[in-house]
């Protein structure tokens, strides 16, 4: 039912012969123990994997400023100033600790710890390959949007911890903006799961393929409505420009993290990176076909038929072009995430107010209604589809 | 294995948090410690096998009613107000000797009765063989669009009274600003 | 009797376990390295070089409660459409997607009078306008 990274590992030879080896070891418990192995191998690739884009998502933000205002941005640290991240890290790791002597300690210390704690939870099951899932959730979505919540908790917490009167802003616009945005996200979720039939994110991307047009987001245009409404929504959960009234730099200094320094900082950016990077990748799994590429399975057939290769190896090789399918699509939008921050001005809070609930909550709630009919309407038919019959009738007149 | 260990976990969690949110004096705390309890619970809501209300206790509780908790605090200005409008820097501990007796009565005997409500459960205890996890979310679904649809609809209303009531007891009073 | 499979849920745990790991480890190598020399006024709260007057945990204004109170009832209302949402597509293969459809509506329709009251009301404004009834 729910698959898992372990299902796909179990696949092959290798893991019953070290299931019987470490049944002479552990006993009756050597099942439990290699899964518990394989899990906390693979969360600590992912966590390192995850690390490493945050850490290249403050790189490529800079560069890609810099070419838009015609700078050059990083260049000294490793080739093209790649390395910089690590140079920033390593700064971080070096910074004196200050907790501000008026703040709430315990709560200081704790905010960073709890963003880290909700966006690293929601990793569980982001969809990067079929096999390198790490855990297909039977209400994965749905797990997905109740973790992210932690966030807005850990983000608030950081402001009301300082005793700082920019934090204290900066906390409560943060966390009524993510809280509000919440609920068009939501709705636009519950679009998809309407037409896929599912919550789990297995369901949702066996429901699309590779190529674009059985893509979810070409589905109805309801559902591709939905998806520039989720677009602008998660950017807003994220505190990405032009939703960044939290950290607004030019009002209220730093926003939330004023009075953090050095490595807590360090904690608040990296959950915003990776949780951008999440988002986007949910982007990819709900509208853009996730980790399907084109001809899919086909491919992994055709190797296996007319090449005659072994059929895990195959299935390996599609594997990695999952994954490269997916990191595309995750880090094309990933792209636009940065792109729109340097494009366009920040909004004032009652403009923020009046963008969720006048505009995204009535034409989101407008959408699920409107798929709902269209799903009832077509027998859950896709546009192409419908498309190729009318066009086939027309040819047999 | 790893069952007992999530059970142990989400237990503790919710024993430990509750506790704390008795014990804190600061107010913002007890709300993080009672977000520690509700994810305790979810926790321990996974490991009946009901994954649907695991994650909308996360959802509902530990993102929303947690939230609005913290901004209700804030309406009072947070936890600065350790002295109340009296004057006084404590509050003295609420009940008597009479009370504290009949809390103990009532809670001897509610654990009676619930502990004779488990008891079948408890001797029915046979081997134990792992299942895969059904997805609850499909039954709950028929349920809700077949036998139980007017809970549905009707929980809509609910709702509709509830958002209403949030609008208006939150509007500004006209007569202040004369 | 029998006991779940949880197995599923133990990325969750070794993640969020990761994340303790991740937050305290990072923090304890750091204290070996960084240095530590407090004072009085490093630790007082930034507030453009002024001294801060006061403590920022002030009376905060009712409309982010009222924001966090329709948040919650939306909250609600998604968690009980999830499930009917995941069974429409099956209701409709069988040929039942219109009492679904219908049911569906009536619920959504419900909800989205309580918005446009909210809304005419004047209640989803940010910055609220104190007239006077004349």
């Amino acid at each position: 039912m729910d698959s898992t990274v372990v299902t796909y590992f179990s696949q092959s030879n290798e893991f019953h012969s070290i299931v019987m080896w470490l049944s002479k070891i552990f006993g009756d418990h050597a099942g439990g123990v290699l899964t518990f192995t394989i899990f906390a191998v693979v969360a600590l690739v992912i966590v390192g994997v995850m690390a490493t884009v945050g850490g290249l998502g403050t790189y490529a933000e800079r560069k890609i400023s810099a070419d838009m205002q015609m700078r050059q941005g990083p260049n000294r640290v490793g080739p093209y100033g790649i390395l910089q991240f690590l140079a920033d890290g390593v700064k971080m790791i070096l910074k004196e600790d200050i907790v501000p002597s008026n703040a709430d300690k315990f709560t200081f210390i704790l905010a960073p710890i709890l963003c880290l704690m909700g966006v690293f939870a929601t990793l569980a099951v982001v969809p990067f390959s079929s096999g390198f899932m790490l855990s297909d959730l039977n209400v994965g979505v749905f797990y997905l949007v109740g973790m992210a919540s932690l966030v807005g908790v850990g983000i608030f917490l950081g402001g009301y911890a300082s005793n700082s009167k920019w934090s204290m802003l900066g906390g409560m616009r943060g966390a009524s903006q993510i809280i509000s945005y919440e609920i068009p996200v939501t709705l636009t979720i519950l679009t998809i799961v309407l037409i896929a039939g599912g919550l789990s994110f297995g369901t949702i991307i066996h429901g699309q393929s590779g190529m674009p047009h059985k893509w979810f987001l070409f589905h109805n245009p309801f559902a591709f409505i939905s998806f520039f409404i989720y677009f602008i929504s998660s950017l807003a959960e994220t505190n990405r420009a032009p939703f960044d009234l939290p950290e607004a730099e030019s009002e209220l200094v730093s926003g939330y993290h004023t009075e953090y320094s050095g490595m807590r900082f360090g904690f608040f950016a990296l959950a915003e990176y990776i949780e951008v990077f999440v988002v986007c990748g949910v982007a990819a799994a709900l509208f853009l076909g996730g980790y399907n590429f084109p001809f899919g399975h086909s491919i992994e057939l055709a190797m296996v038929q007319k090449i005659g290769m072994n059929s895990m190896v195959a299935q390996n090789i599609s594997q990695l072009l999952e994954l490269t399918a997916f990191f595309t699509k995750t880090l094309a939008l990933y792209y636009v995430v940065i792109w729109v921050r340097w494009t366009l001005p920040r909004l004032r809070v009652d403009q923020l107010m009046t963008l969720c609930w006048k505009y995204l909550t009535p034409i989101a709630l407008f959408n699920l209604v409107g798929c709902a009919v269209w799903m009832y309407a077509f027998d859950g038919k896709p546009i192409y589809s419908l498309i190729f019959e009318t066009a086939v009738t027309a040819a047999h007149h | 294995m790893f069952s007992d260990t999530l059970f142990l976990l989400s237990s503790a969690l919710t024993l430990g948090g509750a506790f704390a949110v008795l014990y804190s004096k600061n107010l913002m705390h007890s709300c993080l410690y009672l977000l520690g309890s509700l994810f305790g619970v979810a926790g321990l809501y996974a490991c009946i096998g009901a994954d649907f209300l695991a994650a909308t206790q996360l959802v509902v509780y530990a993102g929303g009613v947690v939230i609005l908790m913290l901004f209700a605090i804030m309406l009072t200005g947070g936890a600065s107000n350790k002295i109340n409008k009296f004057g006084l820097k404590k509050i003295p501990g609420m009940g008597n000797f009479s009370t504290y007796m009949i809390a103990g009565v009532s809670a001897f005997v509610a654990s009676l009765v619930v502990l004779k409500i488990i008891a079948d459960v408890l001797k029915s205890q046979g081997p134990t063989n792992l299942v895969a996890n059904e997805p609850t979310v499909f039954k709950l679904g028929v349920l809700l669009v077949t036998d139980h649809i007017l809970a549905f609809e009707i929980s809509s209303v609910l709702l509709l009274g509830a958002l209403i009531g949030a609008a208006i007891i939150s509007r500004p009073r006209r007569e202040i600003h004369d | 009797m029998s006991t779940f499979n949880l197995d599923v849920y133990m990325p969750v745990v070794i993640l969020i376990v990761l994340a303790l790991l991740f937050a305290g480890g990072a923090m304890l190598a750091g204290k070996f390295i960084r240095p530590s020399h407090p004072s009085v006024l490093k630790e007082t709260a930034y507030e453009c070089g002024e001294e801060p007057v006061g403590s920022a945990w002030a009376n905060f204004n009712v409309r982010f409660y009222v924001v966090a109170l329709i948040f919650i009832i939306f909250d609600v209302e998604s968690a009980l459409m999830f499930p009917v949402a995941s069974v429409f597509k099956h209701f409709n293969a069988i040929g039942m997607g219109g009492t679904v459809l219908v049911s569906v509506l009536s619920f959504i329709m419900v909800l989205v009078a309580g918005l446009i009251y909210c809304w005419k009301k004047g209640d989803l404004d940010w910055v609220k306008s104190f007239h006077r009834d004349n």
